[in-house]
């Protein structure tokens, strides 16, 4: 690309918008040391192997200005957006935590919401630490981009051997028109503890705004933790979400996504498996039609001996919509008796819909067992006309052989209750997109 | 009044004739049975008046209770009462069995104007009729014949006959596949539900199916036409002769 056409590193007057608020110093340093990594790390662009599917230009080229912090919008929470769980609510408005939309005070016990804004020294201490070292070398500009324009974050400590009576639920609503906001989101999870947490993340009336979501979460010694996203955001939104998680020996991470939302987004999930004995499980399903663009970017680390990790993403794509999925597993020397399962399968609704599949296996010990797989199909025909034979019209059948297909990634959830509810979404997305068109 | 009148019936796949003017009438409660060498056009006829895509009428009709079969899509042909027992039945992954069949219950029930059955009431009577099938819980909450072996499948094939009350049940090759003991059993759930106002059309290549539910009439297709019909004796003649006198031209 020949010099005058370097586009100049974009959100710049985000970052300085952000810096301009940050009144209190260790704020202030915290922006700085981000947007120093921001640079360093650069906008991903189509060399940048890890964005290589996912091209951000239509990002980089929209305007957008940084959410007030803390002020009253006058949101709402979209009831029939988000997944229906009977669960006390952690709500943010534009990245930050609106407590009127919340219900604070019906938090579990052995479940503690510390908010940045609000800290203690120790917890800062914490978030500082945490902030710093996100490598400005992982590729993960975006990460350094929330860090630099987060105008708060929140910290969900379960204490150790805690079992929660309900589950927690963190909605991120996005709520004003062409906003850019960084939700930050740090689930500790104490040893030995057993709870769960979900998010979901939606719009609530704006159309077109850009979320920079960032979840850090740890997973101690024995701890078990279901962690459950929806992401269903407003259709012209852009939506860039990373997971880290680090799970600790003995423990479970019992992750899912499912992605029906957005113009463009993107959820990548890059784990570390530090302990024998981990159950690392993260799966997903995906579904798209028109031209959005869906883009599933997993990193499993196989650190030590003796655990599992398994991972199933199915997708649906209709129209001219594209699916992206990059999985790797790094296995390292010391990982032996390491056992992975990667599968990615996609169903294509329409020859014009596009999924690129890129699964990598990175093995140093010698006696592992992993394995992965992709697959491409489409309905077929033969099992459409068994189901119109029994009187069954091609639509329904078609939501019914849909449906079941991506059930069987949704199956993969631990909890019950939410398994139901992404069904719900799952199905809310077929009767909405799978009528009619195309055969 | 016949229940199925097909008259001059020209079908094609893939530009190729298969069917070269079938010409069959049929009475409420008749059992006619379509015999007929390998590639004689028996499967196609059976897929041409269920309403698969990719088979082409090019001349001739089909009435189903006076009305034109051809112009309704296969589902609603299976909701008029034409119901077809596949030689194959497909594996469906994840769609439970009891789902299925409510969902094929139902939408009968819809197209005839008629309120969705009771869930409590619809499984005790499939669970009754899975019972003189042989057929346990498991199989009905099981995904679609997912892991059924061969005689599993078409028992799941009458079970659906059972439970969805066709007028006119197509059973293609059902005996393909299957042991003596499934071939009773299978033959035993399928007497089971004659009755003056059931027709059916079996399709077979052997006889032996016939020993087991004795046809009305018996019509050879050969070269994509009728070319002889009869009595049930005419089975057993085929029996002893096969499908030699039908070989080459003699259409």
């Amino acid at each position: 690309m020949p010099d005058g056409l370097v586009k100049a590193i974009p959100f710049e007057d985000l970052i300085a918008a952000a810096r301009a608020r940050s009144q209190d110093g260790w704020r202030a340093d915290l922006n700085d040391q981000a947007k120093a990594r921001y640079h360093v790390a650069g906008w991903p662009h189509a060399r940048t192997e890890s964005w290589k599917y996912t091209n951000l230009n239509a990002l980089a080229g929209s305007d957008f200005t940084l959410a007030e912090g803390g002020a009253a919008t006058g949101a709402a929470v979209p009831e029939d957006a988000i997944l229906a769980i009977d669960a006390p609510r952690i709500v943010l408005v534009n990245g930050v935590l609106d407590p009127a939309l919340s219900n604070l005070d019906a938090l579990p016990g052995g479940v503690v919401l510390t908010r940045l804004a609000e800290a203690g020294e120790s917890d800062r201490a914490v978030m500082a630490s945490l902030l710093s070292e996100e490598s400005s070398t992982d590729g993960l500009p975006l990460a350094a981009l929330n860090a630099a324009t987060l105008s708060d974050a929140l910290i969900l400590d379960i204490a150790t051997g805690a079992v929660p009576e309900t589950a927690v639920h963190v909605i991120s609503v996005g709520a004003g028109e062409n906003k850019a906001f960084a939700p930050r989101l740090l689930i500790r999870a104490g040893e030995d503890s057993f709870a769960d947490v979900i998010e979901s993340h939606v719009g609530g009336g704006a159309e077109v705004y850009f979320s920079n979501s960032v979840t850090q979460v740890t997973v101690a010694k024995g701890a078990r933790l279901g962690h459950y996203r929806l992401q269903n955001e407003a259709l012209g939104a852009f939506h860039v979400a990373l997971t880290t998680a680090e799970v600790a020996e003995g423990a479970v991470y019992d992750n899912f996504v499912l992605s029906l939302g957005a113009r463009l987004a993107r959820n990548e999930i890059r784990g570390e498996i530090t302990g024998a004995r981990v159950e690392y499980r993260i799966n997903g399903a995906y579904m798209a039609s028109g031209t959005r663009h869906l883009d599933n970017t997993t990193f499993i680390d196989h650190a030590a001996a003796g655990s599992r990790s398994r991972e199933v993403y199915k997708g649906v794509l209709a129209d001219a919509s594209r699916g992206v999925f990059q999985g790797k597993i790094l296995v390292r020397q010391d990982a032996q008796q390491t056992d992975g399962y990667q599968m990615n399968r996609a169903m294509l609704m329409s020859d014009r819909a596009e999924i690129d599949s890129k699964p990598e296996l990175e093995i140093y010990a010698d006696d592992v067992r992993c394995s992965h797989g992709a697959t491409v199909g489409e309905l077929e025909e033969d099992h459409l006309f068994y189901l119109q034979a029994r009187g069954i019209d091609r639509d329904t059948a078609r939501r019914l052989l849909v449906s079941a297909y991506i059930d069987e990634a949704i199956d993969e959830i631990h909890s019950e209750p939410v398994r139901e509810a992404m069904k719900q979404r799952a199905g809310d997305w077929l009767a909405q997109n799978l009528s009619g068109d195309g055969a | 009044m016949s229940l199925l009148k097909i008259e001059n019936l020209h079908a094609t796949i893939d530009d190729k004739e298969i069917l070269k003017g079938i010409n069959l009438e049929m009475g409420p409660g008749e059992i006619h049975a379509i015999m007929g060498p390998n590639g004689s056009g028996k499967s196609t006829l059976s897929y041409v008046l269920a309403g698969r895509d990719g088979y082409e009428v090019t001349e001739g009709s089909v009435t189903f209770k006076g009305k034109d079969l051809l112009e309704l899509e296969a589902d609603e042909r299976a909701n008029e009462g034409i119901f077809l027992a596949f030689q194959y039945p497909v594996e469906i992954p994840g769609v439970a069995g009891m789902t299925f069949l409510r969902e094929s219950y139902n939408a009968k029930l819809r197209h005839h104007g008629e309120p969705e059955a009771d869930a409590m009431q619809f499984l005790k009577m499939v669970r009754a009729k899975a019972k003189t099938l042989n057929m346990n819980d498991d199989m009905l909450k099981r995904p679609v014949n997912v892991g059924f072996s061969g005689g599993e499948k078409k028992r799941n094939e009458i079970l659906q006959m059972a439970v969805l009350e066709p007028s006119l049940a197509i059973l293609d090759e059902t005996d393909s596949g299957l042991d003596i003991d499934a071939l009773k059993l299978v033959s035993e759930g399928v007497n089971a539900l004659r009755n003056e106002g059931r027709s059916m059309l079996i399709i077979t290549h052997y006889q032996r199916l016939l020993n087991h539910i004795q046809p009305d009439f018996v019509h050879v297709l050969a070269h994509g036409k009728i070319q002889r019909s009869g009595g049930k004796e005419l089975a057993l003649e085929l029996e002893a002769n096969g499908y030699a006198d039908f070989a080459e031209e003699a259409a």
